[in-house]
């Protein structure tokens, strides 16, 4: 992989450059990732822990319009939605959200094309950061990632000693934005960038996704399910704090007798009344069953179906659980079961 | 950019009240011009939309081979489905479609064919019936089964005279022991009942059954103590869905999206999928 | 913890209770944890990372429906125990109390601080249990927050730059409800904000959805909230919840000289219409 290098000065002066071009420069910060314009404490050490909040919502809104409406004499005008300007620059994301972003494309383009998702994605570009703040919740390595993973990512960095990061271009993206803005860096070479890779530490891996899928392959009306999550509050704080969680819902708006918009809002199969019909009759009447749909969908329908699991480790939903139910516990339980 | 969540527009051209909670809409797109181009097959459905109150999946009821209008047929269960039973003729409507896969009419060419609903669960056999008889040389043996509550749940009143007068088709009605009027005259008892009785010959011959899960639920065995291929008893699935695209997550049941790999599918595939639905 | 392992293994195999409702360790925290076992009394602890409030689980039939169940609750808990037998969702006898003595627990596991609400307590000995427990002694400082200032300030500000206040406030919400099912008083079976037939309050994440769903949760929280501060911890994206929940508790004391939780025999206050009630208000 092609190696670059820039100062942070320069990396600095860069961000500014792009900010002032109009990008959403967006950073992770404590409270989330957040715009680099609004929030201008950026701190690019690789020891910024995992932000709360993933960079999912830049990409798949927690609310947006699909379209609006107008309600004419004898006819309804539809207002569109302008996506066009619309430009993110994600920096210093971390690997773990980086994959979201080809996970999440899967589901959003098989057959019919969401342009909602993509055109913010085609306009967006991921610059991921090699990650060393891994804790006790996070478990990307049992996933098929880890803290130097460049999956999803269009250049990645590697922190180097003096004010420095390595900047490996993993994409052509990634390529024609390194020659646009080629004053700001110098040619690298991989060797400090390997030792510093070398030394970074990687959650220990707890389970194996193989074998997990075999076992909800056969035991879909296991014991196991019993009162699983059986403390579980119903709350969605785990979905949408979730990287690639991507259930939605579709509601109509009125401004006003005559005109409204129609929004697509984050949804959650937590939720009780999420598959509840009309008729009151509820397939998953109880929140062992939800469950159950939760770990299955992730570690054995999205991937039969689009060949990836649909997780990336990063262990927010257990660290935001007010009752600290433990994805990877639980799926740990079922690996050694099989 | 191309929106897959915009509706078309339609106008409501007739409305007829089948029962005292059951209505069929006659539709046409306002735009005639995507009223000639658009097609479709026999089991697909659509999302219907009331501007304000939101969306609603039902089946296509009228016939792909039939291209004057698009009907569908609903009971009011919810929120939308309120608000499109108090809409009036000239009212327009959004609609998207259509979605989801079909009847495999072209499978069944050639055998024999029994159809089996009921309540609202005839609409998305009734345009597949119409399809059947308008191709009516394709096909060898048909046979209607239908039943409801009471008399007055019966939709499709008038239908059924038809499919009573044709001389080649072997149409059977009942209502559940107790909607009967005196004046009744077609058959008495549940659906399963009625369809063991009637015993029609499983060799060469395809059933496709819709109804309520229950009914669905005593049908089938009837079906294959009959000796029905499993593969040849096909059915309609009814799961809430939302996008009708695949992507929003509410209809995923196993592996499998209701709304893209439904709402057909044989009783051999149901038993593949985890049962929740 | 032998007093409480005892005491547990004792209620399920006498048969005294269906089921216990406690707190059990999980990695540097606690969680809650439910068992019909007498087996699993010896998981069970009470420390300072025991922050939830189990009261929310009472309400909830799947856990109810056996019979008679025994729960491990602090002081706020047994607050909210106390508000839902006023509001007749539960009976006295239906829950067994394991009351605690307690000193404190953490809200934030991250910090060594304790929860800001434990600092001005005044149920740190609860007033109503079946038996009484001490917790291990927190190793976390009290707090010095003061969120009654905190409070004071905000009152003190224009009418427009309060409301602004909390509209910056509410639009980071998500509509997770995180704030709603974690509350031991929002047990309605239909939420209004689920009701669909009419639409009452929207569903969408944008500023007026999320001003109507804040506002309107305090408003049925009004007189009723307990102060365990559930609310806020859960949130995700750390929305001062308890700001505007306590200060309607506030109004309601000082209006009203009404405490939530603290008399089972007590009317509830909006369940209730006494003829001395203040009319200054009315212009």
């Amino acid at each position: 992989m092609e190696e670059k290098i820039i100062t942070k000065e320069n990396l600095i002066k860069l961000s500014t450059d792009l900010v002032n071009e109009g990008f959403n420069v967006i950073a992770p910060s404590e409270k989330g990732y957040t715009l680099l314009q609004t929030d201008p404490l950026l701190s690019l050490s690789d020891s910024q822990p995992l932000p709360k909040s993933p960079f999912k919502g830049y990409l798949f809104p927690k609310t947006e319009p699909l379209f609006y409406y107008k309600k004419g004499q004898h006819d309804y005008e539809f207002v569109d939605v302008n996506l066009q300007n619309v430009k993110n620059i994600f920096l210093a994301a971390k690997p773990c959200d980086a994959a979201s972003v080809n996970i999440l494309s899967k589901v959003f383009n098989w057959d019919y094309k969401d342009e909602f998702f993509d055109i913010r994605a085609d306009n967006s570009l991921v610059i991921s950061m090699a990650c060393s703040t891994s804790d006790e919740y996070c478990f990307c390595t049992s996933v098929g990632l880890s803290p130097v993973s460049t999956k999803g990512a269009d250049l990645f960095m590697i922190p180097l000693a003096g004010d420095k990061y390595a900047i490996r271009i993993v994409t052509d993206k990634g390529k024609s934005f390194a020659e646009k803005y080629s004053k700001y860096f110098s040619d690298g070479n991989s060797v400090e960038s390997e030792k510093v890779l070398a030394g970074i530490k990687a959650p220990e891996q707890s389970f194996d996704t193989a074998k997990v899928k075999d076992w909800l392959d056969k035991n879909f009306e296991s014991e196991f399910w019993n009162g699983i999550a059986a403390t579980c509050l119903a709350c969605g704080q785990c979905a949408f704090s979730c990287p690639v969680c991507h259930c939605f819902d579709i509601v109509d708006e009125d401004y006003s007798y005559k005109e409204g918009r129609r929004m697509k809002n984050w949804d959650a199969c937590q939720f009780g009344l999420f598959t509840e019909h009309a008729s009151g009759h509820n397939p998953r009447d109880n929140q062992a069953k939800r469950y159950r749909q939760r770990i299955s969908h992730k570690f054995k329908y999205y991937k039969d179906k689009f060949d990836e699991v649909l997780c990336t480790g990063c262990g927010r939903c257990t660290r935001g659980c007010p009752v600290s139910i433990d994805i990877k516990e639980i799926v740990t339980e079922i690996n050694n079961l099989n | 950019m191309e929106n897959i969540y915009k509706p078309y527009l339609m106008e409501i051209k007739e409305i007829i009240e089948e029962t005292s909670d059951t209505t069929t809409f006659r539709l046409a797109f306002k735009d005639g011009s995507i009223g000639e181009k658009f097609d479709f097959k026999a089991g697909q459905f659509a999302e219907y939309s009331v501007f304000g109150e939101g969306e609603c999946t039902f089946c296509i009821a009228s016939s792909p081979t039939r291209k004057e209008f698009i009907e569908c047929s609903f009971k009011k269960a919810g929120k939308v489905t309120t608000a499109l039973d108090r809409l009036n003729v000239g009212d327009t409507i959004g609609f998207r479609g259509p979605y989801g896969n079909y009847f495999p009419v072209d499978e069944m060419k050639g055998s024999n064919v029994v159809f089996i609903s009921g309540g609202i669960g005839l609409a998305p056999v009734r345009c597949v019936i119409d399809n059947v008889l308008d191709l009516r040389a394709d096909f060898k043996d048909i046979t209607i089964i239908y039943g409801a509550r009471s008399v007055d749940d019966l939709v499709y009143k008038d239908k059924l005279e038809d499919w009573k007068k044709m001389p080649d088709v072997k149409t059977i009605v009942t209502v559940d022991p107790g909607g009967e009027t005196p004046e009744w005259k077609g058959e008495i008892g549940f659906v399963p009942a009625i369809v063991e009785k009637a015993a029609p010959k499983a060799e060469n011959t395809y059933a496709v059954v819709c109804g309520p899960p229950i009914m669905i639920k005593y049908t089938i065995p009837v079906l294959l103590k009959l000796g029905f291929d499993e593969k040849k008893i096909v059915t309609t699935l009814e799961n809430r869905m939302k996008c009708g695209l695949g992507k929003c997550g509410r209809c995923n049941v196993g592996n499998v999206y209701v709304c893209k790999d439904g709402p057909v599918f044989t009783y051999e595939q149901m038993k593949e999928l985890p049962q929740e639905y | 913890m032998n007093n409480l392992s005892q005491i547990i293994s004792e209620l399920l195999t006498g048969g005294k209770v269906t089921k216990v409702i406690g707190y059990v360790k999980s990695g540097s925290r606690s969680k809650p944890f439910i068992s019909s076992k007498a087996e699993d009394a010896g998981k069970f602890i009470m420390d300072e990372t025991c922050v939830n409030n189990l009261a929310v689980y009472l309400t909830k039939d799947e856990i109810m429906k056996q019979g008679k169940v025994a729960v491990v609750a602090k002081g706020c808990d047994i607050r909210a125990i106390v508000a839902l037998i006023q509001e007749n969702q539960i009976k006295r006898d239906d829950v067994y109390i394991i009351g605690v003595n307690c000193q404190g627990v953490k809200e934030n596991f991250d910090s060594n601080v304790l929860a800001a609400k434990c600092t001005p307590c005044k149920v740190k000995t609860p007033a109503v249990y079946d038996v009484l427990i001490e917790m291990e002694k927190p190793k976390s400082e009290p707090s010095k927050e003061n969120k009654k200032e905190e409070i004071e300030k905000i009152s003190a500000m224009t009418d427009a730059e309060r409301f602004e206040f909390f509209e910056k406030e509410f639009e980071k919400c998500i509509k997770c409800y995180a704030c709603r099912q974690a509350c031991p008083l929002c047990y309605c079976e239909q939420c209004i904000a689920d009701k669909s037939v009419p639409r009452w309050i929207e569903s969408s994440a944008t500023k007026r959805g999320n001003m109507a769903w804040n506002i309107i949760r305090a408003f049925h929280l009004s007189g009723r909230c307990i102060g365990c501060n559930e609310c806020e911890r859960v949130c995700p994206q750390d929305i001062p919840l308890s700001l505007l929940n306590k200060k309607m508790s506030m109004v309601a004391f000082d209006e009203f000289g009404y405490e939530a939780g603290m008399d089972m025999d007590a009317p509830t206050l909006t369940g209730n219409y006494d003829i001395k009630d203040k009319e200054d208000f009315i212009q």
